[in-house]
């Protein structure tokens, strides 16, 4: 059973304001950008398997008082597991993990991951890892309900969303690159932080 | 890795303002790593590999507070496509500090291509690196690692050789 990523991603920022959000990857970032329009600038939009969930893990170092939402997804996952088990010793109170498991490389055309044959489950490498509130979202109900509860955790919380990979029709592109979305993201962490991040340069 | 080497490394992070490491340990540094365990200054993050370790520290870069990766030089080509994405791709940077492994006098056969391939990967990442032999110059070398990743918004490193980690 599988639902569509785009409604989920709907539920998912309608429950967002305050929060940062890393997302990786291909048809995900397009969708994202449409489904939560007002977390835009609070959102970092990258293209990096592999890293999106470590560098959220990193921002939440930084900022421990804030919520960081990393969107991360099967391949990416896959690609770097061993952060699951710094997770699970780290044990980050502010991190809130989605995976987008669509069982495939959506943005290179859809060959399969090794979640596609049903034998490879996330959620339960993720509890091995130490990271104990880790769950499999079979419908867009559960997933809503792992939203509020993963928002509101003390301890690292994973959802793994089952999604149909068909990419939602008819929404708009993003245009920008990657160093345009670092410096929108960084401005909207300064300007909410009350910090420096990219200062001027020094005279001299 | 000699005491005084330890010492000046903690004293250059922190005047950098680096507030978290995040490590692969390794045995040219393994007196390095329980020093910034036990330093209250500085948060350390043990990780599984280097790649991971650099887009933890992206990840701390963001916030505005100022990491290290720190590792053998072999981490490099582990961390090399992590490095490449954040680097090349969105302007992220990591400061690192690295042994150098398969430096001339290398006795480990297992640790000659480490030397073979450190100084090709940081300029093909077009990073930039000094290599400290000489105690005295470690501190400084750091802050200005710090200077340079600060206002070019990409990487560089520090790698440790000759007997400061003999």
């Amino acid at each position: 059973m599988s639902y569509s990523r785009f409604e989920a991603m709907k539920l998912l920022g309608a429950r967002l304001a305050d929060e940062l959000v890393i997302l990786s990857l291909g048809g995900a970032v397009d969708e994202w950008y449409n489904a939560a329009p007002h977390m835009r600038d609070a959102s970092l939009f990258q293209q990096q398997l592999g890293c999106v969930t470590p560098e959220a893990f990193g921002l939440a170092v930084g900022l421990p008082h804030r919520r960081i939402v990393s969107l991360d997804t099967d391949g990416g996952l896959l690609f770097n597991l061993g952060i699951l088990a710094t997770l699970g010793n780290e044990r980050p109170e502010n991190l809130f993990i989605v995976v987008w498991d669509n069982e495939q490389y959506q943005s290179i055309g859809g060959p399969a991951t090794h979640t596609a044959k049903g034998r490879v489950d996330l959620a339960a490498i993720a509890r091995g890892a130490g990271v104990d509130q880790a769950y499999t979202a079979a419908t867009l109900e559960e997933f809503d309900a792992h939203c509020a509860a993963g928002l509101a955790a003390t301890e690292p919380y994973i959802v793994v969303a089952k999604t149909d990979g068909i990419l939602e029709p008819g929404i708009k592109r993003k245009h920008s690159d990657g160093r345009e979305d670092k410096y929108i993201f960084v401005r909207h962490v300064e300007a909410t932080e009350g910090v420096s991040i990219m200062g001027p340069s020094e005279h001299n | 890795m000699r005491a005084d080497a330890v010492d000046a490394v903690i004293r250059g992070l922190k005047r950098a303002g680096v507030s978290v490491a995040t490590y692969l340990p390794d045995s040219l540094l393994k007196e390095l790593y329980p020093a910034l365990d036990a330093d209250p200054d500085i948060r350390t993050i043990p990780v599984t590999n280097e790649g991971e370790g650099a887009a933890i520290a992206g990840g701390v870069f963001l916030s505005g507070k100022r990491a290290v990766l720190v590792m053998e030089n072999s981490g490099l080509r582990a961390a090399t496509e992590h490095l490449a994405r954040m680097g090349l791709g969105a302007g992220i940077p990591v400061v690192m500090i690295m042994s150098y492994r398969g430096e001339m006098g290398e006795n480990n056969w297992w640790a000659i291509p480490h030397g073979i391939t450190m100084e090709p990967l940081l300029q093909a990442l077009r990073t930039p690196y000094t290599i400290v032999r000489d105690v005295d110059q470690l501190e400084t070398a750091i802050v200005r690692a710090y200077d340079t990743a600060y206002a070019s918004y990409y990487h560089a490193a520090i790698v440790l050789g000759g007997d400061l980690v003999r």
